[in-house]
C-alpha cells in the first residue's frame, strides 16, 4: 500500500480513492477525485490553476525548499520490519507534521506582514482625515489633539469697511 | 465496454493492426465486454505478409479498455484506448511480442503467457 500524490493538486490520494490513468506510453497519471481528473481531460495546466500545490508553490505562495521535504522523498526499496523502527517512525512522522505545518504557516504569516503593515498605515490616515465622523463635535472642541491642526487665513481690512454700511 | 462493431488496436505482433468485435464469448446479446473477456473478432486491418489476413475470423482476449476497470484493491484504473491480443482456441497468444501497458488482472484469468510478455503490468 501507498500514499500517491495527485498529479494535478498535490494532494495525497489514500487507498480506494480517485482514478489512475494510463496513457499509450505507459505514464500512470493519479487523480485524487474528478474535479482533478476533469481539470486534467480539459488539457489545463496546473501551473496555472490556481488552487494547486504546483501554482502556489511556482508562484512562491507556499514553501519550495525545507529540510522536513527530504522526509516525504519516494523510497522504491521495502525495508525489514523492525518492530522498534516501526514504532519510532509513526513517533516521528507526528513531531514532523507539527513542524512541517508550522513552518509552513510561518512562512505564509512573513508573506503577509508587508500587507499588514501597509493597511494599518492607510486606516490611520483615514482616521486622522476623517475624525469627524467618529467624534462628537463639543469633544473635538474641548480636545484640540483630535482635530487638524487649523489653518489661519488673513482676510484684508478694506473689505470689512465697505460690507458695513450695507447691513444698517 | 466493447460490443460488437467495437474497433480496436491490436496490442501484439501476429499481424493483424486493427480488430470489429463480433461477438463476447460467454456472453447473451446485451452484455459488454471487459478487460480480461474473449471475443470473436474480424481483422480489418492487417500488416501485409502475415500469416492473418484482413477480414479473418479470429479470438481475442482484452487487455485495455477506455472504460475504467474496478480492482480488487480499490483502485480504479482507465487506459487510453482499447485493445486487444489475438490468442487460439486455448488461450495462447499468437504473436510473441506484446505492446503497451497490460492490466494484473489478465494473470488471474489464465492468460499468464500474456502477461509474462508485456513489457508494463499495472
Amino acid at each position: 500500500m501507498r500514499l500517491e500524490k495527485c498529479w494535478f493538486c498535490s494532494s495525497t490520494v489514500y487507498p480506494g480513492h480517485g482514478i489512475q490513468f494510463v496513457r499509450n506510453d505507459a505514464k500512470i497519471f493519479r487523480f485524487c477525485r474528478s474535479k482533478c481528473h476533469k481539470n486534467f481531460k480539459m488539457k489545463r495546466n496546473p501551473r496555472k490553476v490556481k488552487w494547486t500545490k504546483a501554482y502556489r508553490r511556482l508562484h512562491g505562495k507556499d514553501m519550495t525548499q525545507d529540510s522536513t521535504f527530504e522526509f516525504e522523498r519516494k523510497r522504491n526499496r521495502p525495508e525489514r520490519y523492525d518492530r522498534n523502527l516501526a514504532e519510532n517512525t509513526l513517533k516521528a512522522i507526528k513531531k514532523i507534521d507539527k513542524i512541517i505545518s508550522d513552518r509552513a504557516s510561518d512562512h505564509i504569516k512573513n508573506r503577509l506582514k508587508t500587507g499588514k503593515v501597509q493597511r494599518q498605515k492607510e486606516a490611520r490616515k483615514q482616521l486622522e482625515l476623517g475624525i469627524h465622523l467618529v467624534k462628537a463635535p463639543l469633544a473635538l472642541a474641548q480636545d484640540s489633539s483630535l482635530c487638524l491642526p487649523k489653518i489661519k487665513v488673513n482676510v484684508s481690512q478694506a473689505q470689512t469697511e465697505e460690507n458695513q454700511p450695507m447691513e444698517d | 465496454m466493447i460490443q460488437p462493431q467495437t474497433h480496436l488496436n491490436v496490442a501484439d505482433n501476429s499481424g493483424a493492426r486493427e480488430l470489429m468485435c463480433i461477438r463476447v464469448i460467454g456472453a447473451s446479446n446485451h452484455r459488454y465486454a471487459h478487460i480480461g473477456d474473449v471475443i470473436v473478432a474480424v481483422i480489418k486491418e492487417a500488416v501485409p505478409n502475415t500469416p492473418l489476413e484482413r477480414s479473418e475470423v479470429i479470438r481475442a482476449v482484452i487487455v485495455r479498455t477506455r472504460k475504467e476497470l474496478k480492482c480488487d484493491n480499490g483502485m480504479i484504473i482507465r487506459y487510453d484506448d482499447n485493445a486487444a491480443v489475438v490468442i487460439d482456441q486455448e488461450g495462447n497468444p499468437k504473436g510473441t511480442r506484446i505492446f503497451g501497458a497490460i492490466a494484473r488482472e489478465l494473470r488471474q484469468l489464465n492468460f499468464t503467457k500474456i502477461v509474462s510478455l508485456a513489457p508494463e503490468v499495472l
